[in-house]
């Protein structure tokens, strides 16, 4: 199936489930989101990028993915971010879980949401260039961090909180929430 | 302590024969099925049998017949994308029948659970105690954003698709129909033939279930199809009311007829029996057929007239003409 998605236009091939997934739901805002991106794209008149490189962890290529449809393992998700949030935004509706976790991930699991929220925040202000509002996410997520890092105990907790230049300079572990690019 | 969920009155009390439950999880040691070699599939079915409650019983999948493995499909155990699929696999049961556990399907763990009749929220809840008997050991591949991470973005987040299996033999006669499609995708439900995906409908019997698996909690998801499914069957009373109030006389003469060629054929095809029994259902459901319920429910012997099923009896194959005169067989001793 053929896409608009930053005002190119990109072909998708999808396993039978997804395109009849992505196929039903043709609707009037997802046209017009597609419109939106295209003007946006003219107006801005960026450079194309390259593809993302393939995962580092099992090697699936973006080829593999757009002719699959299918991800080779979890860090996929990170490689291919930008298409399975485009993806995850057309056919889910959404990209945020808002079901079950896993137990043993129960205990953190408010902070883990907090520290999520505020990076993702945190991201929106950087690129907003409204450093006043950033520097004061900083601080609150400094803040939810400190404790986890000083008992630094456990794995787990090392990787969802990792310290402040791990976090924001790119790794491929999923719970790593990384601003993109 | 249940029998399976097929035999119990359950399932032929209403237009809702079935709740089904499926979760889809994944390792976070090892890569999903698409990068996964087969040493790494023989480690990861291991690990996950031993993490599965001891009273669900192990099947080998290469060690089934093919009949046997066509009987799981039927039954829709297993997909039939498990059963192509040639790294090891594994296939845990409960004794019951009603709950069981793909092991290296699309996803490394598929659970699924189901209950006769309108049972969302006991399947769910069956589902979860699996699913966290094997989360109690095992690390899942988990995003705090996306989810349970899958191997296809479309089940990324709950990993849950809930289906209820329905029938629907006068709704589907109406023109309405064809404009039900287009309004449930609306809410992210989809309707689909007795055997999922690509499958024609047989006897009046479809699956309706969610699409869409992130973004809604599961008990979310599953009001969201109880509400469609409720509304999809309210249409199937309305079409069975105007049927019943136009042309009952002509109706009662179609089920008894249908009763008759089950009771008494020599030779008879899957989809012949199928829409057959599907009058008959309908006949006893609303007392428009006066003769003995036979002792199976309608469902179990739709199943048992499948191919598998049917050579599985027989403990042979059979070819299609075979397999015609055995099912006439089986269905006159039913109903005769």
């Amino acid at each position: 199936m053929q896409q608009f998605i930053g005002g190119k236009k990109k072909e998708i091939h999808l396993c039978q489930d997804c395109s009849i997934k992505i196929e039903m739901p043709i609707s009037f805002e997802n046209i017009f989101q597609g419109f939106l991106n295209s003007i946006q794209s003219m107006q801005t008149n960026r450079p194309a990028k390259p593809p993302a490189a393939p995962c580092a962890r099992c090697g699936m290529t973006h080829e593999q993915f757009k002719s699959k449809g299918k991800l080779g393992c979890e860090d996929c998700y990170q490689a291919f971010a930008k298409e399975v949030e485009a993806l995850f935004k057309n056919v889910q509706g959404s990209t945020h879980h808002t079901g079950k976790f896993p137990r043993r991930m129960g205990v953190d699991i408010r902070t883990r949401r907090e520290a999520d929220d505020l990076r993702r925040q945190l991201k929106e202000a950087v690129e907003a260039e409204n450093y006043e509002e950033a520097a004061r996410l900083r601080d609150t997520l400094r803040i939810l961090e400190t404790p986890r890092s000083k008992t630094g105990t456990n794995e787990e907790m090392q990787r969802t909180f990792p310290d402040e230049q791990q976090g924001f300079e790119g790794n491929t572990s999923m719970n790593r929430e990384v601003p993109h690019e | 302590m249940n029998n399976p969920w097929f035999t119990q009155p359950g399932t032929d009390e209403g237009p809702v024969l079935s709740s089904r439950i499926r979760l889809a999880r994944n390792l976070r040691k090892y890569p999903f099925h698409q990068k996964l070699n087969a040493s790494a599939a023989a480690g990861m079915v291991a690990e996950i049998s031993g993490a599965v409650p001891s009273d669900f019983y192990k099947l080998d999948m290469q060690s089934l017949s093919e009949a046997e493995q066509k009987v799981f499909l039927e039954k829709h155990i297993v997909s039939p994308e498990f059963l192509r699929w040639d790294l090891p696999r594994g296939l845990m049961i409960s004794n019951d029948q009603n709950v069981s556990v793909m092991l290296n399907e699309e996803d490394h763990v598929r659970i699924q659970s189901v209950r006769p009749g309108d049972a969302l929220a006991d399947a769910l809840a069956t589902a979860n105690a699996v699913d966290d008997a094997i989360e109690a050991t095992l690390e899942y591949a988990f995003h705090t954003e996306y989810g349970f991470l899958t191997a296809c973005p479309t089940n990324t987040g709950t990993g849950l698709r809930a289906s209820y299996m329905i029938h629907l033999p006068c709704l589907e006669r109406t023109d309405k129909f064809k404009t039900l499609l287009p309004a449930i995708s609306k809410f992210g439900i989809t309707l689909r033939g007795i055997y999922g995906e690509g499958t024609e409908s047989m006897g009046g019997i479809y699956q309706i279930s969610n699409q869409t698996t992130l973004g809604k909690t599961e008990e979310e998801i599953i009001q969201v199809l109880q509400n469609m499914t409720r509304k999809v069957i309210e249409h199937e009373g309305h079409a069975r009311e105007k049927m019943l109030t136009t042309h009952r006389a002509d109706q009662e003469n179609i089920i008894y007829r249908a009763y008759g060629v089950l009771a008494y054929s020599r030779k008879i095809t899957t989809k012949e029996a199928m829409d057959l029994l599907s009058e008959v259902r309908l006949g006893y459901l609303y007392g428009l057929l006066d003769r003995p319920r036979p002792t199976k429910t309608i469902y179990q012997i739709m199943m048992e007239i499948q191919p598998g099923h049917l050579q599985r009896t027989a403990g042979r194959e059979m070819d299609e003409t075979e397999r015609d005169y055995a099912r006439a067989q089986y269905l006159r001793e039913i109903f005769v």
